[in-house]
């Protein structure tokens, strides 16, 4: 499988963690203009999922005679075919998506770390058949494999959290296999067998704190790909089921009939999801260039 | 370089062998029997006619045979029949492969042609408004869903201008310019967003080689900036952008079924979504190891070109 | 002095206009030529319409067959009174309606040149009934159902069919006229038909891409002389409904609303002043299935809660975007023959003030013993197709205004009709499409005890003792008023709760000609051979 040092796999540095976290979080700013915006918009995603009930000003669910509104008075950002607030349903679809995101981005990245570690710290057969596992994984494109996925389990929340992460969880694996990999060496593990700590202690209180960085960086790099694969599955129909406002579920309907007559129906939730993966792009970007700048300048 | 060459071929005939165990498990695990997508159409279900299927299409038969059939089938060339249409799959196939290539070739092109340019100003004018601007828009175009920026772009066309291109396919051997027309739009979809991933590849990869000690002597000897880029730096850089290529073949093949489905295009991708739909599970099945086939190849294809490209690089590691 | 006013021309002016915009206008003579390119509801899993049920591949097959019999496509509604021939020159019933006889024409050859007998008749037919004698079977047989009456079919010489029934039943001529009821050549095996058409009818296909294009070409050799008028047809399979609408402004498509709403309509004319609207009724309705097998569904009450619980003037609005007319089973007049009258369909479950049938909802919830401290919780289940999710999405926020905490489950189109047949589900949104307006062709189907397609396993001796007997009545008075009795029971029952009757429409530029649409049918239409285009 080509890998490419130059972006995504992140050779750590061996000093302990605590010395390379950001000094402040003003410095931070400072030197990333660009990922403190994301860091804003990612926050207004967060406030908005977990305050919904408040910012929205009706309920997304709730039909009304007042079909296919424009914007403005009653409905902010007007109604849809069966008379539904969009406004209120595009805040709610931030609860969807930032949980749905994060729910197949951790799990994807907590298993496939967990391989990764395993499969880079014991080496030999393990890692063989762990990597040509993670391989056969990686031979679909992304939305092809949860395609498939989806179909086979059908089309549930839970589902497609599963489906999303599964795809996530070999590259993770890759990333921090490729940190256990070099930290493996090192003068302080190899001591520290000889002094006869058992392998998961060194494996969990050595390794894995250094893998942190690209962790960290893998998590907001994937997130905004797994917002962006759960919307594509929706749009689809195999995805979140109504009436959970999901915003590529949105799209589809919205898309399928009233375009023309409704354009703000097909303009706002996918603005929304833009500007969700846009932040978490531009937060990721910033983290990793000071989490490991070494790979600044991309 | 013979036993590295053996090697990833291994790999990728035992990739694929992985994929199709995946693949197969995955169709048997789908709820509802595939007698059942047949009765579906005809809008009820007679037991006794499922059985007498059942037995004709081989579904009761031990899986592992089914298995070791479908592999054996796939090694002659057959692709089976589509239950959907009762066809043979590669006949359903076949009209819609030129479309699908046509499209990802267009996207490539166009991807290429936005972001090796664009990677490149960002790189030499680095730290610059002009860096932070194609920086965002590249950003903003791998933050778009493809399927969106589809749909605008079909809107706009639609309300402002009036203009639309064929939504019934045109053969290029028929029209050649209705065909550009009606792939320009979808391939400079699909190819903004692949042009982002390129466009962040070459800056890095150009700022690696910026940053070399002989690109410093030139610039230190006083040579022209423009034939110092163009000539040291694009041709050293140019060899991750090779490997990316590879990579966003996978990238690419994903944004194309959203796409196709959107513009109305009779491609391959599109016609897998519509088999996962209807259970179409031989198509489904054939269709997801095809696409499987064709990325591992790419990739192998990338290996191998990288490696023969950069003798630096050690055979037999990962 | 005044100047005499010039009173005559301020008279003739408006009244010559009167006259001429009064006068009928000349007939137009159909100009021959052209393709007409249309865009169907989706694509057809093949071209054999006795193994299909959707209305795509009536749709697509029908301009490459001919039935014995039709319905004339120029009459809005159709009934026994709008019959005309098309293979069968005459047709008589004979012994009170146990033996239908039907003269044959002998001009007719097939696409590939056969002739066509009473073979063919014999052999298809025998073939949809499940013959035991038949050569030929049906690897799915649909409406297999509707020809159970018959016992047997002669044909004595080569242009002479009889159909010997068991019991009288004047609704066989009309299910011989639906669109389903093609005849097929006994020369041609049947696999081959499902990807390669060989009919007797006005168009010959040109070309086949299953899942994208049918393309037909005008059969010379058409027995009906003159006919048809377009040179080809073309069926272009474009799956978003946007793209339809878009396809039609620019006149890539010269007629397209198959499966369309008002409100698509009216975008599409929005964007393209001259297209013209059709608009009918169709025998196309939404209903709601409650299991009747599965607790708590099994409570009357409970299953009469849900029926109330669902506002029809609510669905009129939203799902429906103001298209949809209400009735009981079957299709209500003045588009249909059998419905129920207005004043009885306006007192329905559902119809009246929604306030006071979703408080009598509550109660009726309260005595089958949930409540808010207990509340009923289901899932609505749907196909996963956008026009279905929108309706069930409304359905679920309704069942929950009156405390039921309802869920949406999509089911995939693949196993959509698997399921609902293994009673897999407890609410179901269903959507039905009857072939022509007659209670024989959906009563047993969909109400009969033990039917396949009876999906929600209501069952009443009485009814189907009921059904047996309208079958069988020739007095179409008397008939209809067994039919009523029936549909209200039915509704009584909530055998199959009907939300609403879908209207249809098409859109069209000017320049298509004869575009039949009929009030009582999608199904019955599509021979296409009138059509014609002024281009």
């Amino acid at each position: 499988m080509a890998t490419l040092p130059a972006v995504g796999v992140a050779i750590p540095d061996p000093r302990p963690a605590a010395r390379r976290r950001p000094a402040t979080l003003a410095r931070f700013v400072r030197k990333n203009p660009l990922g403190a915006a994301g860091g804003v918009l990612m926050l207004v995603l967060v406030v908005a999922a977990l305050f919904a009930d408040v910012f929205a000003t009706h309920n997304p669910v709730r039909t009304s005679s007042r079909v296919l509104v424009a914007p403005g008075g009653e409905f902010w950002l007007g109604s849809d075919n069966l008379g539904r607030d969009l406004y209120s349903r595009v805040v709610h679809g931030s609860r969807i998506s930032l949980a749905v995101g994060l729910a197949s981005t951790l799990l994807g990245a907590v298993v496939g770390g967990l391989v990764g570690l395993l499969s880079g710290y014991v080496g030999g057969k393990t890692d063989l058949i762990a990597q040509r596992l993670m391989d056969v994984m990686q031979a679909l494109p992304i939305l092809v494999l949860a395609l498939v996925l989806a179909a086979a389990l059908g089309p549930s929340l839970t589902n497609t959290i599963v489906a999303i992460s599964v795809v996530i969880a070999p590259r993770a694996a890759r990333v921090v296999r490729a940190s256990v990999l070099s930290i493996r060496e090192f003068a302080y593990v190899e001591s520290a067998r000889a002094l006869g700590v058992g392998h998961l202690r060194i494996a969990f209180r050595h390794i894995l704190p250094n893998t942190f960085g690209p962790f960290v960086v893998l998590v907001t790099a994937q997130l905004g790909g797994a917002i962006l694969v759960e919307a594509a599955l929706s749009f689809l129909g195999l995805g979140i089921p109504e009436p959970y406002p999901s915003w590529g579920r949105m799209l589809s309907i919205a898309a399928a009939e009233y375009a023309q007559k409704a354009p703000w129906l097909v303009i706002y939730p996918g603005l929304a999801i833009s500007l969700a993966v846009f932040g978490t792009n531009l937060l990721g970007d910033a983290l990793r260039d000071t989490l490991d700048p070494r790979l600044r300048g991309s | 370089m013979r036993a590295y060459v053996c090697q990833r071929l291994l790999i990728a005939g035992v990739t694929l062998l992985g994929m199709s165990l995946l693949l197969f498990v995955l169709m048997r695990l789908a709820p509802g029997n595939i007698t059942d997508v047949i009765f579906e159409s005809a809008g009820y279900v007679d037991e006794a006619d499922r059985h007498r299927l059942e037995a004709e299409l081989g579904v009761d038969r031990p899986v592992i045979v089914q298995y070791t059939r479908w592999l054996a089938d796939l090694g002659r060339g057959d692709l089976g029949k589509s239950y959907r249409y009762d066809l043979p799959a590669w006949e359903v196939i076949r009209p819609r492969l030129p479309v699908t290539v046509e499209l990802a070739v267009l996207s490539l092109v166009f991807s290429v042609l936005l972001g090796v340019p664009t990677g490149v100003i960002s790189a030499v004018r680095r730290g610059r408004p002009l860096d932070y601007a194609l920086r965002v828009l590249s950003l903003a175009g791998l933050s778009m869903p493809s399927f969106w920026l589809g749909m605008i772009v079909i809107l706009l066309l639609v309300r402002s201008l009036g203009l639309i291109p064929s939504m019934t396919y045109v053969s290029p051997f028929d029209d050649l310019r209705a065909n550009l027309f009606q792939f320009l739009l979808p391939a400079l979809a699909v190819g903004y967003r692949s042009s982002a991933l390129i466009m962040r590849i070459t800056r890095s990869a150009m700022l690696e080689v910026l940053r070399e000690d002989y690109i410093r002597t030139a610039w230190a000897k006083g040579q022209r900036e423009g034939s110092v880029v163009w000539r040291h730096a694009l041709k050293n850089a140019s060899l991750p952008v090779v490997t990316l290529i590879g990579i966003e073949f996978a990238f690419l093949i994903g944004g194309l079924v959203v796409t196709e489905t959107v513009f109305n295009l009779p491609g391959v991708a599109r016609y897998l979504v519509d088999a996962i739909q209807f259970r179409d599970y031989p198509i489904v099945q054939n269709l997801a190891m095809l696409i499987a086939v064709v990325v591992v190849l790419a990739n192998l294809a990338v290996d191998l070109l990288y490696s023969w490209l950069d003798p630096r690089i050690t055979y037999g590691g990962a | 002095m005044s100047r005499p006013r010039p009173l005559r021309p301020l008279l003739t002016l408006p009244l010559l206009s009167v006259l001429l915009l009064t006068a009928p206008l000349p007939a137009q003579t159909p100009k021959y030529g052209g393709v007409l390119v249309t865009s169907p509801l989706s694509a057809t899993p093949s071209l054999s319409p006795h193994e299909e049920s959707t209305i795509a591949t009536v749709q697509q097959a029908s301009p490459c067959f001919n039935n014995l019999l039709y319905f004339d496509p120029a009459r809005k509604q159709e009934s026994a009174d709008t019959l005309i021939p098309e293979l069968a020159e005459k047709w008589s019933w004979q012994d009170s309606y146990r033996n239908l006889v039907f003269l044959l024409r002998r001009d007719v050859k097939w696409h590939d040149g056969k002739p066509f007998t009473s073979q063919d008749v014999k052999y298809t037919f025998d073939t949809v009934r499940g013959a035991p004698d038949a050569r030929a079977k049906l690897k799915v047989n649909p409406r297999k159902l509707w020809y159970e009456n018959v016992e047997a079919i002669e044909a004595p010489d080569p242009y002479t069919v009889v159909f010997r029934l068991k019991h009288p039943q004047p609704s066989l001529l009309l299910m011989l006229a639906s669109g389903y009821s093609s005849v097929y050549p006994a020369h041609v095996p049947l696999a081959e038909l499902k990807n390669r058409c060989v009919g007797t009818g006005p168009f010959k296909l040109k070309d086949n891409k299953p899942g994208e294009l049918v393309e037909y070409v005008r059969n010379p050799d058409y027995f009906v002389k003159g006919r048809p008028y377009l040179d080809g047809i073309k069926f272009v399979v474009i799956r978003d409904r946007s793209t339809q609408i878009a396809a039609l402004q620019s006149g890539q498509l010269d007629v397209a609303g198959s499966g369309w709403n008002k409100t698509n309509a009216e975008n599409a004319r929005a964007g393209a002043p001259k297209l013209v609207i059709v608009e009918a009724d169709s025998n196309v309705n939404d209903n709601v299935l409650i299991n009747f097998k599965r607790a708590p569904f099994t409570d009357a009450r409970v299953r009469r809660a849900i029926n109330l619980a669902l506002d029809r003037k609510a669905y009129l609005v939203g799902p429906r975007q103001g298209a949809a007319t209400f009735g009981g089973a079957l299709l209500p007049k003045p588009a249909g023959v059998w419905g129920l009258p207005a004043a009885e369909v306006a007192k329905l479950p559902g119809m009246g003030d929604p306030g006071q049938q979703k408080a009598d909802a509550r109660k009726l919830l309260a005595e089958a013993g949930f409540g808010p401290g207990n509340p009923l919780k289901l899932t609505v289940s749907t196909r996963a197709l956008a026009i279905y999710v929108d309706t069930a999405s409304w359905m679920v926020d309704q069942l929950q205004q009156v405390g039921i905490e309802a869920t949406l489950e999509q089911i995939e189109t693949g196993v959509w009709h698997p399921k609902m047949t293994r009673l897999e589900y407890q609410v179901a949104l269903n959507l039905t499409g009857i072939g022509i307006d007659d209670p024989d062709a959906q009563l047993f189907e969909n109400y009969h005890c033990g039917s396949q397609r009876n999906f929600s396993g209501y069952c009443s001796e009485a009814i189907d003792r009921l059904m047996v007997q309208q079958s069988q009545t020739l007095d179409p008075a008397r008939r209809l008023a067994l039919v009523n009795e029936i549909d209200r029971k039915l509704q009584a029952d909530g055998a199959r709760p009907i939300l609403g009757w879908a209207k249809q429409y098409y859109v069209r530029w000017p320049a298509v000609k004869n575009w039949a649409v009929h009030d009582n049918s999608i199904y019955n239409v599509s021979r296409r051979q009138d059509v014609w285009l002024d281009k």
